[in-house]
């Protein structure tokens, strides 16, 4: 059973690509096993757990409910855009500082809705609410978690 | 990874950060699922989709066919290839001690009976489709009360019933009744606890390779029991312990789920060696909320009894707990425990249970965070709110007044429980004066608000051996830790117990740290490969990883110390009495005599002379700087804690909110109190879930309804409030360190917490919340049924 395989364009984390994927493959999958970018993590397969969140064309969204060949064209943003180990984004540092992840695997997805809050100026309430909202985290119970988003965006979110 | 630098010493005690967050923030663990081998293959397990039944055919040749197809096994290849799975937990008498992988009778819909694998996981998942599996249907039954009704369906007909096993604890029998017979007042009532899957947000995982030319496995899988899952691989595939590797990566949550051998793991590794290729398996969701062990799943007819003077006299309760289609890896393991633990921080003249233990046609239940104590807290804790109330009692004076005191520890309890040391009455004070003075319990209109409390006492940190040997626990109760120090003055740490998202390696490295008295930065810590970790059957289970792993640590590392003073001091010709280990003006770690900054030996330096050789005093019989040491504690040590709840409950929509939520915790010594708190909230969170939102049901046909997280409710941020935690501070009398558990804390008692407050802000529906989950439809109801609905 083969299935039908499509060339897309994309530009994931600043780089342009040109990749063959097959029309059923999930962009959480050709991302992590085509790409090599495993920081996407994948929880539910259903949209709910929101551990696979990236950012297309600037917008938060599930990986595991889009088909690649609909991102054909779209800029890609994962984790791995974000700060490295040696120098860790703001929001990063503030997870850390404020023991904002436990087991970690949440965590990705997590940080990605947060980037898109930031950049479209979200407010605290809106941000601890509804974006914190669509995730879920088994370890932490979600204090530290709601702690590192008010330290962030105290510190250095703008409005 | 090695921690943060720029704290000094002592770190124990310190919110170090942790040292594996950053490669965690940046997307770069290793979680099994990223790991990826050139000719990789894909597998899918095949799965049960009956209740229960026999499998007429398994036919594949279809499937096979496929080009993109590599390799179908069904049962009966499987089950000629594989030898059984040791149940490691046996109760007297169970009547089945060993699991196959795989058999042509099907016992429960998720059950796995066949390995698919391909190119790819969504060629497998194809080529499932098109197997011809036909079976034969037989009546099921899900619920434990039915199982053991005369009539019903049997799971292993020869038995004649459904009963596993039966085991009592405590005082005998009659001398309870005798007790309860002549008390003032009973209280009694049936509660139940609902079964629940545990949600790691990371599924089980495996990637096996079989190297054909070594004759040996390696198995990187997400696992809390690298060395369990090793032995266990080894039985199963008729193989050498030795030729078998198993690597924990990175571990995205455990909560008790991963800590055995599953059988669909071990078809993984059978179609690798099959194959002479790695092959890949990743559970999807829908197959950790079916066939990754549940927990709970217990129904208690509960007695509690007092005097006219509200002194409780006797508690006991007749257990039945559903195994699910087989005795897991545990068995009943969480019932005894819930039996064990059932006194609490009480004084009981007398106190017991009995449990009878049933099969049914559903996924087996295992370990959960908590394990059978979040049971007995909720039964005990419901039963004195409910005394309470109903001899007019206030809640807090009625627990303090029949508390074991701090002088009367260590006390065994009447389930024969050493509690070690603490102050119960002080914890549950400190929590009610906090919670008293800042909870809003006032009503307004249709909203009820109530304050609840519960406390409990925490088995923590599995050991000793001995006791394990009682209880038929096959599990040695000890944990070793290696501790190394290199030529350039590094530091290795390793033990047999594995880092699942706890932080466990960030609290070695700071234990390390102090007890060789050196900057951390020095320090890593690796788990989780059972080529280089010491041996643990036990690993990370049972809150023991910081008790007993931390005990060795702390051992090994002095032992490290002791070997490092005596080559200084044989240098410096002085002795090691008169010999400090001190951080210099420049940083550097140095040994010096007291008194004399100016001469000094770097601890480089020290290092590097041990390696050769050189310089050593005479006496030394080993050359180098490693130290293993095994801990084997002397019992089990005993955390405790006491939790308050406000809730807010609105009458019309039975939707219960939390507002507020107090815990005083005893955990001994604490290494890192930024980690020991996050235990505390998470734990607690997960408890919420169990009180208000969680459970897996099934139809009458036995097919799980809840297989989604769309219909399995877990809590969300919304749902839990912030927690405020105070700390009483009692170190283990008998850990090195003075280190006590607490991982599973927070879920053992919250669900009471908040089930009594409920029972607070709804007095006239209180006699009848015993039953978890709380969901508004069942709240509503039972509003409703009160007649508060107007």
């Amino acid at each position: 059973m083969k299935a039908e395989i499509r060339k897309i364009a994309l530009t994931v984390n600043g780089q342009q690509m040109s990749i063959d994927v097959e029309v059923r493959a999930l962009l959480s999958d050709v991302l992590r096993h085509d790409l090599g970018l495993t920081g996407t993590h994948v929880g539910c397969e259903h949209g709910v757990c929101g551990a696979c969140t990236i950012l297309i064309d600037g917008e938060s969204t599930r990986s595991c409910l889009t088909l690649a060949v609909q991102a054909d064209g779209c800029a890609i943003e994962t984790v791995e855009s974000l700060g490295s180990v040696s120098s860790l984004s703001a929001l990063q540092e503030a997870f850390r500082d404020n023991h904002g992840l436990q087991c970690g695997f949440c965590t990705p997805g997590i940080l990605m809705s947060l980037c898109a809050a930031e950049r479209h100026g979200e407010d605290l309430e809106e941000t601890l609410t509804e974006v914190l909202g669509g995730h879920i985290c088994r370890c932490t119970g979600y204090q530290n978690i709601r702690a590192a988003i008010e330290a962030h965006w105290a510190k250095s979110v703008t409005r | 990874m090695t921690a943060e630098t720029g704290i000094r010493r002592p770190y124990v005690g310190q919110s170090v950060l942790r040292s594996n967050d950053p490669k965690l923030l940046t997307g770069g663990g290793r979680f099994t699922d990223d790991l990826h081998f050139p000719g990789m293959l894909h597998a899918t397990i095949v799965r049960s989709t009956l209740a229960h039944g026999t499998i007429d055919q398994f036919d594949a040749v279809e499937a096979r066919a496929e080009s993109d197809v590599a390799l179908v096994l069904g049962p009966d290849e499987i089950a000629s290839a594989t030898g059984m799975l040791p149940c490691v937990w046996l109760a007297p008498d169970q009547r089945m001690t060993h699991i196959p992988i795989v058999s042509r009778k099907v016992t429960y819909v998720g059950q796995p009976i066949g390995i698919v694998v391909a190119d790819s996981r969504a060629a497998a998942e194809d080529a499932v489709e098109i197997l011809d599996i036909t079976f034969a249907e037989l009546p099921c039954v899900v619920d434990s009360e039915a199982a053991i009704a005369p009539g019903a369906p049997l799971l292993v007909p020869e038995w004649g019933n459904n009963i596993c096993a039966q085991v009592d604890a405590g005082d005998p029998r009659d001398e309870i009744e005798e007790v309860i017979a002549r008390a003032a007042h009973v209280v009694e009532r049936r509660l139940r606890i609902q079964r629940v899957a545990p949600n790691p947000m990371e599924t089980r995982a495996v990637v096996a390779r079989w190297d054909a030319a070594d004759e040996s496995l390696t198995v990187w899988m997400s696992t809390q029991t690298p060395h369990h899952c090793r032995d266990h691989l080894a039985t199963a595939l008729g193989l050498r312990a030795d030729q078998v590797r198993v690597i924990v990566g990175e571990l995205g949550g455990g909560f008790g789920a991963k800590e055995h051998l599953y059988p669909d793991e071990v078809m993984v590794c059978l179609a690798a060696m099959r194959l002479d290729r790695p092959v890949k398996w990743v559970e999807d969701r829908v197959e950790s909320l079916t066939a990754t062990l549940h927990g709970r799943d217990a129904i208690h007819r509960a007695r509690l009894a007092l005097d006219a003077n509200g002194k409780f006299l006797a508690i006991h309760s007749d257990i039945l707990g559903n195994l699910g289609a087989h005795p897991s890896n545990v068995g009943l393991g969480p019932f005894r425990v819930s039996m064990g633990m059932l006194p609490g921080p009480y004084h009981f003249e007398r106190a017991g249970g009995s449990l009878t233990a049933v099969l049914s046609n559903t996924t087996p239940t295992g370990a959960y965070r908590g394990f059978g104590m979040q049971e007995a807290t909720w039964v005990r804790e419901r039963l004195v709110d409910e005394a309470a109330r109903e001899l007019g009692l206030d809640v807090v004076e009625l627990r303090v007044q029949n508390m074991i005191q701090p002088h009367e520890l260590p006390f065994t309890t009447r389930t024969f429980q050493p509690y070690d040391s603490g102050d119960y009455p002080e914890g549950m004070r400190r929590t009610a004066v906090a919670a008293r003075a800042e909870a809003n319990v006032t009503s307004e209109g249709r909203i009820r608000r109530g304050l609840g409390f519960a406390t409990h006492v925490e088995f923590t940190g599995l050991g000793d051996s001995r006791s394990q040997q009682i209880v038929g626990f096959s599990l040695g109760g000890y944990e070793t830790a290696k501790v190394r120090v290199d030529p350039d003055g590094s530091v290795s740490v390793t033990s047999g117990v594995t880092n699942m998202g706890q932080g466990i390696d960030t609290g070695f490295a700071q234990l390390t740290a102090d007890h060789l008295g050196i900057g951390i930065e020095r320090v890593s810590v690796r788990l989780g490969d059972t080529a280089s970790a010491p041996y643990s059957a036990t690993g990370s289970i049972a809150s023991r990883s910081m008790t007993v792993g931390g005990g060795a640590v702390v051992t090994a590392a002095g032992k490290v110390r002791n070997r490092m003073m005596a080559i200084a001091a044989h240098q410096l010709e002085i002795s090691p009495d008169d010999l400090e280990l001190v951080r210099d003006a420049s940083g550097r770690d140095v040994f010096q005599p007291k008194g004399s900054p100016d001469i000094a030996l770097t601890w480089e330096k020290v290092a590097e002379s041990a390696w050769l050789n050189w310089n050593v005093p005479d006496e030394f019989n080993t050359i180098g700087l490693e130290e293993t040491f095994v801990y084997n504690p002397v019992s089990v040590s005993y955390a405790y804690a006491t939790h308050a709840v406000s809730v807010a409950v609105d009458l019309d929509t039975g939707l219960v909110k939390l507002e507020g939520y107090w815990v005083t915790h005893d955990v001994g010594v604490m290494v890192n109190p930024m980690i020991c708190d996050g235990q505390v909230h998470g734990g607690i969170a997960q408890g919420v879930g169990i009180a208000l939102y969680e459970g897996m049901r099934w139809g009458d046909t036995g097919q799980p309804t809840t297989t989604t997280y769309l219909d399995y409710v877990l809590p969300l941020s919304v749902d839990i409030p912030d927690v405020k935690i105070e700390h009483m501070v009692t170190p283990s009398p008998f850990i090195p360190g003075g280190m006590k558990g607490l991982g599973e804390g927070g879920t053992i008692g919250s669900p009471a917490a908040v089930g009594n407050a409920i029972a607070a802000a709804i007095p006239e529906i209180a006699g009848s919340l015993l039953e978890t989950p709380f969901s508004p439809s069942k709240l509503w109801t039972m509003i409703d049924e009160a007649g508060l609905h107007v």
